[in-house]
């Protein structure tokens, strides 16, 4: 079937372990395989502050995660959002209607050349100074 | 006495300096709903998305902006109000 480019963000609750947090990023990002999806990055963000309170809580865990997959996938992916109670808030955007592996992935490893060299450069820097 | 002064005043508001649209004029930068402390700066404090005529903001990227400002407040990484804001 059909791969599209989706991007999907959830707001885990604050009180959860790591150990529980890997679970709901291991059980999301298998739905999306179950449904022949493919991930292409998954970014999880530290404990952050919320604008406004989320079910009381002023602050969570962010996850966003970059897949391809065909369009059922969403559903079933809303639905276990909903269910689950680790879940606080939960976004799926799609980024495009054609899903390319490759192309997706190169935004990942640039980025991450990136960092390297203003790491690099940085290092640099520093030895000249020295 | 006070007559010139006020045409000096006057005439000086018109020179205001002309605001570049500053995704324009910085091309890798995006709009993206995942980057709250960018889209900060383009809300009031009260947590109003800003009017282009005062940030400057290209029509084109107003409206990215603007939707991009909207799923950030559904994702609670803005604030839809200042009332409801922690803090």
């Amino acid at each position: 079937m059909k791969l599209r480019h989706y991007e999907t963000m959830f707001l885990l609750h604050p009180d959860l372990s790591n150990e529980d947090r890997e679970n709901a990023i291991e059980k999301f990002t298998n739905i999306i395989k179950d449904g022949s999806g493919e991930i292409v990055n998954v970014d999880p963000w530290p404990l952050r502050k919320l604008a406004y309170k989320v079910q009381k809580q002023t602050q969570g865990y962010y996850v966003v995660i970059d897949f391809g997959a065909p369009g059922d996938v969403i559903q079933e992916l809303t639905r276990n959002y909903r269910l689950d109670e680790r879940v606080m808030k939960f976004m799926t955007t799609k980024l495009d209607d054609e899903f390319d592996a490759a192309e997706a992935a190169k935004k990942y490893a640039n980025k991450g050349e990136a960092e390297a060299q203003t790491e690099s450069d940085s290092a640099e820097s520093e030895g000249k100074e020295e | 006495m006070q007559r010139p002064q006020q045409n000096r005043y006057k005439r000086r508001r018109i020179y205001v300096r002309r605001k570049v649209c500053r995704f324009c004029a910085d091309k890798t930068l995006v709009a993206d709903y995942k980057q709250p402390e960018l889209l900060k700066g383009f809300i009031t404090e009260r947590g109003k998305i800003l009017p282009r005529r005062v940030t400057g903001t290209c029509a084109k990227h107003q409206r990215r902006l603007t939707n991009a400002i909207k799923k950030a407040r559904i994702m609670a990484l803005l604030p839809f109000t200042s009332g409801h804001a922690i803090e």
